[in-house]
């Protein structure tokens, strides 16, 4: 066996010793795996500007980051929900936007994938919770009668995310604002106890929704934007959805951003909303905050200022909302006023 | 002298040793049940028998303001933790897999020691071994692109088509995520466990058993059933029950093939189940986000209750060894 010389041994151990010494101040972000991959992509380019300083980053999943966040264990709490009030009233903790998402309504339906389907609120609570069951079915043909002739007499697929998910979040919150049976109903969560449908199937993460979607046909699905570059991979369709003002909407840049407009100026100081379902002709019915859950009481001077150092380059427009960032997974920036709102949160931690 | 001193004086250091080893391993076991009972009780309470009965599960309004109080513990409103889905989809799912695994490990094993040259045996070992390595989210991920379109888009279609006066598979066959596609990676997932130890029982046989079964005129197939068989049923017990007692709590690779049903029972091989295991995993991330704790403490009871199924599987190949040997004497 191959001994290693001392003075090798005395540099390594040196290096060891001196390695958590030189990098003095430790962020942990979890959470969210939605953003997980804008974080690595920030968290790549930040530590080259930025020393002293180590963040780490962790794909966990939003609850696991809230729970994390208030425990101590992280720093920074990836959400793409904000806390519900019973949550706050437990532990008061900062829910601050970092990004604009939104969900695209997928579907395989052979010969339609091209076209895009229009799906409204109720027609999607019904496919969800069993009433709606055929493709060809009078309400889905309603709202599409130039493919009417086109829809198969067949049953359809619905897929739902099997773990807790923010996608579940939003998409279950469009169901309970436009359909009141649903909101009576199955009611929206991260984790919400689906109607039984004998052909639904539950999904693990977005990459099983896609996968899911793409190996059955038939089958419908809720995905987050940021994995649009898969599912035209996976040449699935995506429906126009109808919004609050009955007007049926493709996820552009420019609608989520009408929708955007909308709701920034109902965003109340805490930022707690949900953006889901606006008001307006161009709105898309179906976005979301991308956020960092942080607790205001942070002991460690040194955390407290890597931290808000961190989260204001993150929402500035030339830092890690800038555009070749947020293109890469289809998020959009926070518009000036929310900007404004985060930097007043962030001040707030103390 | 010198080393003698030494042995002697290392003798109780071993003794001990092993004694704390021994005493660690059960009341490692111990522990976690005490935990599991500590950390479940107030779900324990809230629930009643309802977590073994109940078929609706819904960790209640998350956003919502009100609760409410059973037994004077609080949980969401709205919430109902019934897990009868769930220990059926865990039973279901393990007892199909041995369905498939039992006779194909007994013919694979059969085939390794009589009918594999006796020069390609230490690689067809060999290649059964490496099953056994295979990490469970590597057949989780063969089960979602290989497995499951197959199910959903060939086989599904084809049995309904030519099968449908067979009870069980008869009526919708969904995407393929389900009873039959979980079973099937089940099987995969023990067929090496029960493999290797059928291989050992049957060459720890007496050769004289085969060969003189095939020296009075059998076929390989009738020494193989009539004089093998019996003589290593007990064997072959302990093997089922070892890679029953995998199955039950297997977690990611069923998770990803199973379709994660919810409030519903499947009504053939083909649609949604859901296993403890696997929902375990995928309601806890919004259980943590439950401010009340009920959804974290429910199912850590459902933990408590496959715990409790895999002890009684236990339990059970234990006193059914023990008849085993008591009636071979």
């Amino acid at each position: 066996m191959r001994k290693f010389s001392m003075p090798a041994l005395v540099v390594a151990a040196a290096l060891l010793c001196a390695g958590p010494a030189l990098a003095s101040t430790r962020l942990l972000e979890t959470g969210s795996t939605l953003l997980y991959p804008l974080m690595n992509l920030w968290v790549a380019t930040y530590q080259k500007e930025h020393h002293g300083v180590e963040i780490t980053t962790q794909g966990t999943g939003s609850g696991t980051g809230i729970s994390q966040a208030i425990a101590g264990v992280a720093q920074i709490g990836a959400s793409d929900a904000y806390m519900s009030d019973a949550q706050m009233k437990g532990t008061p903790m900062l829910n601050i936007p970092l990004a604009i998402s939104a969900q695209q309504i997928n579907y395989n339906v052979p010969g339609l994938n091209g076209v895009h389907l229009h799906l409204s609120g109720p027609v999607l609570a019904g496919i969800y919770s069993g009433q709606i069951r055929f493709w060809d079915d009078p309400h889905i043909k309603a709202l599409n009668r130039s493919y009417a002739a086109r829809l198969p007499h067949h049953e359809i697929i619905p897929v739902h995310r099997s773990d807790g998910s923010g996608d579940t979040f939003i998409f279950s919150q469009y169901l309970s604002f436009s359909t009141p049976s649903w909101r009576n109903g199955p009611g929206y969560g991260t984790t919400i106890s689906w109607p039984a449908v004998a052909t639904a199937v539950g999904a693990n993460g977005n990459p099983g929704m896609v996968q899911t979607c793409k190996a059955s046909p038939y089958s419908i699905a809720y995905i987050g934007v940021s994995f649009l570059n898969e599912t035209n991979a996976a040449h699935l369709g995506y429906a126009a959805l109808e919004n609050r003002d009955g007007r049926f909407v493709l996820p552009t840049a420019s609608t989520i951003g009408a929708s955007a407009r909308v709701m920034v100026a109902k965003t109340p100081r805490d930022e707690r909303i949900s953006l889901v379902y606006a008001p307006g002709a161009d709105s898309y019915p179906i976005i979301n905050y991308e956020y960092a859950i942080v607790n205001p009481h942070q002991a460690d001077p040194a955390v407290r200022r890597q931290l808000a150092t961190f989260l204001s380059w993150a929402i500035r427009s030339n830092g890690g909302n800038a555009a070749h960032f947020l293109n890469s997974v289809h998020f959009l920036p926070l518009p000036d006023s929310v900007v404004r709102l985060s930097r007043e949160q962030i001040l707030g931690i103390r | 002298m010198n080393n003698l001193t030494q042995r002697a004086r290392m003798q109780p250091v071993l003794g001990v040793g092993t004694g704390i080893a021994a005493f660690a391993s059960a009341a490692i076991v111990f522990l976690i049940l005490i935990f599991l009972l500590v950390f479940a009780w107030p779900a324990i309470r809230f629930n009643g028998s309802g977590i073994l009965t109940g078929v609706i599960w819904n960790i209640g309004n998350q956003y919502g303001s009100s609760t409410v109080t059973h037994n004077g513990v609080t949980a969401q409103a709205g919430a109902s933790f019934g897990g009868l889905v769930f220990v059926f989809g865990t039973i279901a799912t393990s007892a199909l897999a041995m369905v498939i695994a039992v006779p194909l490990s007994f013919l694979v094993a059969v085939a390794l020691v009589y009918r594999v040259p006796r020069k390609l045996q230490p690689l067809a070992n060999t290649l059964v071994e490496l099953m056994a390595g295979v990490p469970s989210v590597v057949y989780g991920l063969w089960g979602i692109v290989v497995l499951v379109p197959w199910v959903g888009n060939q086989l599904g279609p084809f049995a309904q088509a030519h099968l449908s006066w067979v009870p069980l598979v008869r009526g919708e066959t969904g995407s393929g995520n389900g009873l039959l596609a979980a079973g099937i990676i089940l099987a995969l997932m023990v067929l090496p466990i029960m493999v290797a130890t059928l291989r050992d029982v049957i060459l720890a046989q007496p050769p004289t058993i085969f060969e003189a079964s095939m020296a009075l005129g059998s076929t390989t197939w009738q020494a193989v059933t009539r004089a093998v068989f019996p003589s290593v049923r007990k064997g072959f017990l302990a093997a089922v029950l070892v890679a029953l007692g995998r199955a039950l709590g297997e977690t990611m690779a069923v998770l990803m093939v199973c379709g994660a049903a919810i409030n519903q029972f499947p009504s053939n091989i083909f649609q949604a189940v859901n296993t403890i295991a696997a929902v375990i995993v995928s309601q806890l991330d919004s259980a943590l986000t439950d401010a009340s704790g009920m959804a974290q403490r429910s199912l850590a009871e459902l933990a408590l209750v496959l715990f409790l199924i895999t002890l009684v599987v236990n339990v059970v190949a234990r006193l059914t060894l023990r008849g085993a040997d008591r009636s071979a004497q």
